[in-house]
């Protein structure tokens, strides 16, 4: 049985034929087949038979049911495919028979557990290999007939490939870099198109002892191998061909080895194919100023959302200048998670995109200086909810010292969750976007509430003990996932104690909080000078009269940083102002240096909300897991409960 | 540190509420950086480099989150011009804002961008290693005379802020950006550039 497809038998037709023959008689399989009823058996057979070109033999009726024979598991399934034909009125509906007397593997299920078993066989996981060679040689494929002839031969790998990304999704150790597929007499690829669907990142294939000699049977392959290090083809009628190499390099892009030989220098390519450095989701000149722009990040949003956006004026002085501007721009279809149809009605209204709106009346008009024109601009905006503690993996910061001041650009998206307070379309101009709408009279599709992408700047200056935002821009465009997003998250809910895949972001925050200390009683208070000398804004100091809830909740945000650094070294020398002690919540900095950055925004967010104090706010987050929602419900729950010496300081 | 122009603030001041609208000078000036970025001719890179205030300790350039401060304007461009293949920008967004009494700009530029594919870098060569057996007689392995031509792969998206100082605006251009914080926002997953 073994050596029955060696290959002195197999190139001779005669034993071809009769070890054909035993294998179909020993691989029959049981089908069923319903639905017939409005018909006469033969007639139901012939015209299976005549449509699908499957021959079932020995057929006979059992109660509501014929049941017959295909000649392999092949047919079987084919005939599956055919589920639901029209026949004489009824939907013909067929069924494999789990066979009971162990004539051979005759079932689906008993097939997929041959074919798994045998993918593990050949998969090396030291190697990262799965070893496809030879085949037809192969005891077990062989004697169960998976291997009989060329049709089953060239739908083996389909299958084979379709196992074998199913089980890299149940096992992660089951991670295939290397293929070989050699001594397969393959005198083309189409049979293995799948794979580059189920491998796309392959590193290593053998192709060696084959019979391909055509490049077009290859060329299926563009564009899809892009990590392809090592080919090996030797022994192919298509290595004689004096274009052999060349089309070898145009295929595989990043092919180093070509049949054991350099054909490409690897540190030249990577340096030409790789970025040199890729989006790193946090920069920041110094740590105090990341501290810093974290603080006020998740302060301004967390206002931003909320029904009040326009406290946030406090921070805005009559020559403040805050714009909108709509990319419409639609991201690449291949980008993960990308909107290939935002709407951005609710936004064109305010765009101040340069590139697209050529009227300089409406350059000037959508440019909002001073607090009354701002105030309306945030009212014209739609509702937003940011997920900055939900999901803080999809924003990016970048910070630095600028001049008086520093700038922080936050890259990330938000929801639209509500039409803004002021239709900016009626409000202002409503004889000629009522034409407007009149003539495209799609409005409501244009004014969907949707996820968008954004990019938002802020010149940010201190003044005096608080800040205030000389310059705030907002781009906004399709939703898409950011580039520094690393790996998909797997949990919407993030946990911060155990997160492995943020595991480099908690070190970068905090490592600021750690030495803040030493900074502050280390270096003297030097340089109050850029800020003293430098009186560049005529400000009027914004709104005194303030209540206190309206001073707790924007106190983080009015808190100026200890360091607007103008560069990287001497940055903490610059102006330290000691204003640490004005934060709205003060963590004693020895609990402060065990919390990440989620925790830390997480703990002033539920103080924002629950007026706790520090110790009964850390109290709450660690009982409810640094779950928002959890502490939040918890808090409400035993409001009545909790102490007086709980709030307040 | 202090920039000297911050004294000199210009006798024809625009300010942000003066009616001469100075949106179109700024536009052609952001698409004339972007422009730089996808020259591959060597001789323009020093008309790149005087853009830049190189004579400041406090230009600051940040690249993918990537600092080149305290004046390593030159280090910038060159590796933009060494580890990185030809680009083509395109602008898709623009803003800015004049901050009054400062005399800076600062602008929010948006755009797309996409890469040479072609395994070529800026100064056309690859990483094919060729043999004195093979002829070089194909487009892949020549480096010389020909002039190759770009595949440009899928389009990634870009986060750019400028700072500019003001006296650009008396068409001034000469090491006129204090501050360049270049973003890629996001990238498809089909580009060759891709990390895996």
């Amino acid at each position: 049985m073994i050596n029955r497809f060696n290959n002195t038998n197999f190139h001779n037709p005669n034993n071809l034929s009769q070890l054909a023959q035993q294998n179909v008689n020993s691989n029959k399989v049981k089908i069923s087949i319903n639905g017939w009823q409005n018909a006469t058996q033969n007639d139901v057979i012939n015209f299976i038979s005549r449509k699908t070109r499957i021959a079932v033999v020995d057929s006979y009726i059992d109660g509501q049911l014929v049941y017959g024979f295909v000649n392999n598991i092949t047919q079987a399934n084919n005939l599956l495919n055919y589920n639901g034909i029209r026949f004489a009125g009824n939907a013909l509906k067929f069924n494999i028979i789990n066979d009971q007397n162990g004539t051979g593997v005759g079932t689906t299920n008993n097939t997929i557990k041959l074919l798994t078993e045998f993918l593990y066989k050949r998969f090396n996981p030291q190697l990262k290999m799965l070893d496809l060679s030879a085949l037809h040689q192969d005891p077990v494929l062989v004697s169960n007939g998976l291997f009989s002839s060329l049709s089953t031969q060239s739908k083996m790998f389909p299958a084979l490939m379709k196992l074998a990304e199913s089980e890299s999704g149940k096992n992660p150790a089951f991670i295939i870099e290397s293929i070989n597929l050699s001594d397969n007499n393959l005198k083309d690829v189409n049979g293995l198109n799948s794979m580059a669907l189920t491998f796309p990142t392959l590193k290593n294939l053998c192709l060696a002892n084959n019979q391909i000699s055509k490049f077009r049977s290859l060329e299926n392959w563009k564009n899809k191998f892009k990590y392809l290090r090592e080919l090996i083809l030797t022994n192919n009628p298509i290595t004689n061909d004096l274009s052999y190499k060349n089309e070898m390099l145009r295929l595989f892009p990043r092919l180093i080895l070509l049949d054991n030989v350099y054909v490409r220098d690897e540190t030249k390519l990577n340096s030409i194919l790789n970025l040199p450095f890729y989006k790193k989701q946090f920069f920041w000149e110094n740590d105090q100023l990341g501290q810093y722009a974290t603080d006020f990040i998740s302060n301004f949003l967390n206002l931003w959302d909320s029904n009040t956006r326009t406290q946030l004026l406090q921070l805005y002085t009559p020559q403040s200048q805050f714009s909108t501007s709509v990319d419409s721009s639609i991201p690449t279809s291949t980008t993960p998670n990308s909107d290939q149809d935002p709407s951005f009605g609710l936004y064109l209204p305010l765009s101040r995109n340069i590139s697209k709106v050529s009227s300089s009346k409406s350059r000037l008009e959508r440019l909002n200086v001073g607090l009354e024109q701002i105030e309306k601009a945030f009212r014209s905006l739609p509702k937003t909810k940011h997920f900055l503690l939900e999901s803080p993996h999809n924003y990016s910061v970048e910070s630095w010292g600028f001049a008086p001041g520093f700038i922080i650009t936050l890259h990330g998206f938000y929801e639209e969750v509500g039409k803004p307070d002021l239709d900016r379309d009626l409000a202002s101009n409503s004889n000629k976007s009522n034409n407007r709408n009149r003539r495209y009279n799609n409005n409501n599709n244009n004014n969907r509430l949707g996820k968008k992408a954004f990019d938002r700047v802020w010149l940010v200056i201190p003044q005096g003990n608080s800040v205030i935002v000389a310059s705030d821009m907002l781009c906004v465009r399709a939703y898409v996932e950011g580039s520094w997003v690393k790996s998909p998250p797997s949990q919407t809910k993030v946990q911060p104690q155990q997160q492995p895949l943020q595991a480099q972001q908690p070190l970068q925050v905090q490592q600021p909080l750690q030495v803040q200390q030493p900074l502050q009683v280390q270096q003297p208070l030097q340089a109050q000078q850029p800020l003293q000398v430098q009186q560049p804004l005529q400000v009027q100091q914004p709104l005194q009269v303030q209540q206190p809830l309206q001073v707790q909740q924007s106190g983080a945000i009015l808190t100026p940083p200890t360091s607007a650094g103008t560069n990287m070294s001497n940055a903490s020398a610059n102006n330290i102002i000691n204003t640490s002690t004005t934060t709205t919540l003060q963590i004693p900095p020895e609990i402060k240096s065990k919390l990440n950055m989620q925790q830390l925004i997480l703990v002033n967010k539920i103080h924002l909300e629950t007026k706790l104090n520090v110790q009964y706010t850390l109290m709450l987050c660690e009982q409810s897991g640094w779950n928002y929602d959890v502490a939040i419900r918890g808090f409400q729950s035993s409001i009545n409960n909790i102490p007086r010496e709980a709030y307040g300081m | 540190m202090l920039h000297t122009s911050f004294n000199n603030p210009g006798s024809n001041n625009p300010g942000p509420n003066n009616n001469n609208d100075q949106s179109g000078f700024i536009e052609l000036f952001v698409k004339k950086i972007l422009l730089h970025l996808d020259e591959t001719d060597q001789s323009k890179l020093n008309d790149f480099y005087l853009l830049f205030d190189h004579t400041s300790p406090n230009t600051k350039i940040i690249f993918n989150s990537q600092p080149f401060d305290n004046n390593h304007v030159i280090e910038f461009i060159k590796m933009w011009n060494t580890s990185i293949v030809t680009t083509q920008h395109v602008l898709t967004s623009l803003d800015y804002h004049i901050i009054p009494g400062l005399g800076f700009i600062i602008c929010n530029v948006n755009g797309k961008v996409r890469f040479d594919e072609s395994g070529n870098d800026r100064l056309g060569n690859n990483s094919v290693i060729t043999t004195a057996q093979q002829p070089i007689n194909n487009s892949l392995t020549s480096t010389t005379t020909v002039k190759k031509r770009p595949l440009w792969g899928p389009y990634f998206g870009v986060s750019l802020q400028i700072m500019l100082q003001e006296r650009i605006l008396n068409n001034d251009l000469n090491n006129v950006i204090s501050g360049f914080n270049y973003s890629i926002v996001y990238q498809p997953k089909d580009s060759l550039l891709v990390e895996h």
